[in-house]
């Protein structure tokens, strides 16, 4: 195998394909990119067995050939050479070397027959979407996803393709987003697909805000993404997602209207004073005011005081505050509305007027 | 085939099954009966382990000719009567079976003479048949001979060790029972040889004297001595502070009423006292005494009555856990030591016990006083070391101390090496702290105290989360409702088999629920209380304490290094990281003097 490419364009898609190769690993495979050198194209691709990403520049290709090399090595080898050069890189034997200019680079190769091949992606439908559409619903909502969580089902993000809408879903177990898409994608029947959080993540950074089309294929275990000349593949996490729609609360008659930005400001000016493990802040409605009330172990107190427009008479309830500051964030509009029921039921958080996500927290009882 | 009574011969040695396994067995049951039989000196006799020969005489009271030969039938006893006394027992015995079971084992020769007779007499039991009783010289007691033990069952020979395991075994019951009754002499033989006589130890330099013996000197160096009573229940003995610990559990002693027990209960409330201060792994060493009174537990539950069954369980749990919690929590860096290289070197336990009582006293500082312990050592120092010692010690300190207080526990600060250790100056020599460690106990406990202030906080849950267990489980769930919810799980029953939790401690949110549910029903099932959210959520403390105290390669300055010590000395249990590992160590004069061979 013998190619040569100009470092820029090189060094955008494994920078962009490095990502999902993990850090540390127990198959040093793994660790390393699949180099395929074809016709006058080359293809990167890395894996963690779970994601999986390629990419294709065009290069000036000698000779054909594929191999592994070691991923973070050459990505900072070729981010460190000098901007415009070229790059020719040779595999010799089990060796492949890199060089450019009076530098030369022999890195270890495994061979490419090691390297873990995608399952046969069955693929149910295809759908296309404009960019920023998808990287929306994704921003909106990924942040709620559950970490290393136990119930392995809340460790992604849901798709849920319903009478002709696309909505996305994560909880952890005390908060929850959605974010709902009201167009036809054509999608023939209802539809739920967990994206493991991983692949989220991933997909989210691949996405610009653009408004060109992007392929989204849906498979019976794996969605995948077409942009341009890079194809993204993630496995889905097998198991059914919690009843989302149950959950969140419908007609609730109590409302309090606020300023997003002064709200969110007061409450990350409280939150300094508030438990650093739970975070508990206190939210005291009454008349047109909302007092924000945070204590901690050190006997300290922070109290913020905001106008707010209520439909009703008083309330005190807890919260943990970053759940609170997470939905304040996503949320873009100016002003926001928190619909409760009582200090022991979920509230809904939206934009005020109602925008394509809602927020469900939990209280904390304080 | 026809249903037949069993001949008596064939039932004792079914019953011997139970209670004799081994020569240790056998001497067991023999040493519980001098002992109920107001024995003052018991002597044991072996010979190849007792295997071949054992032999048990003691001064009790004896038995007359009549006795002699019924208490070689089944169920024969002087020790109960009536099912009322069953029900408080206070003798070590009461079945009426080690003698017949003994008996139907091996060759029997049972005997006694009573204070009431003039000679004694002899009972020869051989294959089940009770001869009758012949004259016999003898001096006012009784006498056991357990001869060719297992004769007539192969089958149990072959199970019996080597003599010197045998024998191992034999040895290490009768430490215990040397334990249990300080009142009583012992005396062990084994082929001819006198192995151990401990004397009656009636007052208390003689009880340590034994407990020396037996213990080793180490464990009375470290041990804390405890006395406390509540509500009709009383722990007593002594237990070694966290930094004496044993790679096995050998030297823990539990006695119930004066019967040593291996008690699954007493063994969790221990295992709880010493958590978070014991190192991974590592076993606690104690020798301590519940007595409570005999109605309120039941010995009728074991055949070798190792094990106990107490009428409320929970309350001793709760007592046993709350009394070594407290006695261990100044074992730190405020209880002065005795045995670091001062006169007081040999200070039993009892001083001990004084000087870490002290020690917690000053740690609360409720009384400003309470320096006394180390103006004593302070005075017992000057005359050993010669006015010349004292005088250098006080002038290189001198620098840092305001007025004339006197050098609190852990000195002052010198230096800190490599950024990890804090070199300081005390009285005794000088002290080397390990600076993270030491850290993160203060920083823990404090987090400890602040958290148990606040309460514990609910985090409802927006998608419950459904807990599998089986029925008894479920049912127990609903019973404890409300001490769950007690521990911040708001539970409740969804079927059959299944729970579900709607709340769990805020602090505990990220973790796995159903796991804790589930741990806490096994403990609330076998121990009646749970200790489980206590503990996971002292996990997450104790990390955030790791992660909140200053690291190594961090300099301190003199001012800083002496507020963490004086911060240790006010903090319970600070003489153990949140790991159990030591957070501090004294090196005292005479040990820097081997180092450098003066004085000798």
């Amino acid at each position: 195998m013998k190619f040569s490419i100009q470092r820029e364009s090189l060094l955008q898609p494994i920078s962009q394909v490095v990502g999902v190769v993990e850090r540390r690993q127990t198959l040093p495979v793994l660790a390393n990119f699949l180099i395929s050198a074809k016709g006058n194209r080359l293809s990167v691709t890395g894996t963690d067995m779970e994601v999986e990403l390629i990419t294709s520049v065009e290069a000036q290709v000698d000779s054909e050939g594929e191999v592994t090399v070691p991923a973070r090595k050459l990505v900072d080898i070729v981010r460190m050479l000098p901007e415009d050069v070229n790059i020719g890189a040779v595999l010799e034997g089990d060796k492949m070397t890199v060089s450019s200019g009076r530098g030369r680079y022999t890195l270890a190769t495994l061979p490419a027959t090691e390297f873990p091949a995608t399952d046969q992606v069955e693929t149910l439908e295809v759908i296309k979407i404009q960019e920023f559409k998808l990287k929306n619903l994704l921003d909106k909502t990924s942040f709620a996803m559950a970490n290393q969580d136990v119930r392995y089902y809340l460790n992604g993000l849901l798709f849920d393709f319903h009478d002709g809408t696309l909505s996305t879903v994560a909880t952890d177990g005390h908060r929850l987003a959605v974010c709902d898409l009201d167009i036809d994608l054509g999608v023939s029947e209802e539809r739920q697909l967990i994206v493991p959080r991983k692949g989220v993540l991933e997909l989210s950074r691949m996405l610009s805000e653009g408004d060109s089309l992007v392929e989204l294929a849906l498979g019976k275990n794996h969605i995948r993404l077409v942009k341009g000349n890079t194809v993204f593949t993630s496995k889905l996490i097998d198991g059914r997602f919690p009843e989302y729609k149950a959950v969140i609360p419908k007609g609730t008659d109590r409302h309090i209207k606020l300023g997003r930005g002064a709200f969110t400001q007061a409450l990350q000016r409280a939150s300094i004073l508030s438990n650093e493990k739970y975070r508990g802040v206190r939210l005291e409605a009454a008349g047109n005011s909302v007092k924000i009330i945070a204590h901690n172990p050190q006997h300290e107190e922070a109290i913020e005081e905001l106008e707010a427009d209520l439909n009703f008479d008083q309330i005190a309830i807890g919260f943990n505050v970053t759940y609170l500051l997470d939905a304040l964030v996503a949320i873009e509009a100016e002003n926001i509305v928190m619909e409760l029921k009582d200090a022991n039921s979920s509230c809904l958080i939206t934009a005020d007027p109602p925008a394509q996500d809602r927020h469900v927290v939990m209280p904390l009882k304080l | 085939m026809k249903i037949r009574q069993l001949p008596d011969h064939l039932i004792n040695q079914i019953a011997a099954g139970e209670v004799v396994d081994r020569p240790a067995s056998v001497v067991k049951e023999l040493v519980e009966n001098s002992l109920d039989a107001g024995a003052q000196r018991i002597k044991v006799t072996l010979e190849q382990g007792g295997k071949r020969v054992i032999r048990v005489s003691d001064d009790g009271e004896g038995m007359s000719r009549d006795d002699l030969a019924l208490a070689l039938q089944r169920h024969a006893t002087s020790k109960i009567a009536s099912l009322e006394e069953l029900e408080r027992v206070a003798t070590m015995g009461f079945r009426g079976e080690a003698l017949p079971s003994i008996a139907s084992v091996a060759r029997l020769d049972l005997s006694s003479r009573h204070a009431s007779e003039k000679h004694g007499w002899v009972v020869r039991a051989r294959r089940g048949e009770v001869p009758a009783a012949e004259p016999a010289a003898l001096q006012e007691g009784t006498r056991v001979d357990v001869e060719d033990l297992f004769y007539n069952v192969p089958a149990r020979r072959k199970f019996l060790r080597a003599d010197k395991t045998e024998f191992a075994q034999v040895d290490q019951l009768l430490r215990r029972f040397a334990l249990a009754r300080f009142d009583v002499g012992f005396e062990l033989e084994h082929n001819g040889k006198s192995v151990s006589v401990l004397p009656p130890a009636g007052g208390e330099a003689e009880q340590e004297r034994r407990l020396q013996r037996v213990m080793g000197k180490d464990f009375i160096e470290h041990a804390i001595r405890m006395d406390d009573q509540r509500g009709g229940i009383a722990l007593r003995g002594w237990v070694a502070e966290p930094r004496y610990n044993r790679a096995q559990a050998d030297r823990q002693f539990f006695f119930v009423n004066g019967r040593a027990v291996r008690d699954r209960l007493v063994a969790h409330a221990v295992r709880s006292a010493f958590q978070d201060v014991l190192y991974h792994g590592r076993h606690p060493a104690y020798v301590l005494y519940l007595e409570l009174p005999p109605e309120a537990v039941d010995v009728n539950v074991h055949p070798q009555k190792q094990e106990v069954r107490f009428r409320d369980a929970r309350m001793v749990h709760d007592f046993l856990y709350s009394t070594l919690h407290r006695a261990l929590a100044p074992a730190g860096a405020g209880a002065v030591r005795p045995g670091a290289g001062l006169p007081g070197q040999a200070a039993g336990p009892a001083e001990a016990g004084r000087f870490a009582g002290g020690g917690l006293a000053a740690a609360y500082g409720r009384q400003p006083d309470m320096n006394l312990p180390v103006h004593e050592q302070l005075a017992a120092y000057a005359t050993v070391l010669g006015a010349g010692g004292a005088a250098a010690a006080v002038q290189t300190g001198a620098a840092e101390r305001s007025g004339e207080g006197p050098v609190p526990p852990l000195g002052y600060a010198l230096a800190q090496l490599h950024g990890v250790y804090v070199l300081s100056e005390n009285d005794q020599g000088l002290v080397l702290t390990d600076m993270h460690a030491a850290h993160e106990r203060i920083t823990y406990e404090r987090l400890k105290r602040r958290h148990a202030e606040g309460g514990i906080r609910g985090q409802r849950l927006l998608v419950p989360i459904d807990v599998r267990v089986g029925e008894t489980e479920a049912d127990l769930a609903e019973q404890r409702r409300d001490d769950l919810a007690g521990l911040g799980l708001l539970v409740d029953r969804s079927g059959p088999e299944s729970l579900v939790v709607r709340e769990v401690p805020a602090l505990l949110a990220q973790s796995d629920a159903a796991q804790l549910l589930r741990d806490v029903l096994a403990d609330l099932d076998s121990l009646g209380r749970s200790g489980r959210v206590e503990a996971a959520t002292n996990e997450i403390l104790s990390t955030m304490a790791c992660h909140g105290s200053v690291r190594a390669n961090r300099s301190l300055t003199l001012a800083e290094m002496n507020a963490l010590l004086r911060d240790m000395e006010r903090t319970e249990r600070s003489g153990h990281c949140n790991h159990g590992r030591p957070t501090w160590v004294q090196l005292d004069m005479a040990t820097l003097d081997r180092l450098f061979l003066r004085g000798r």
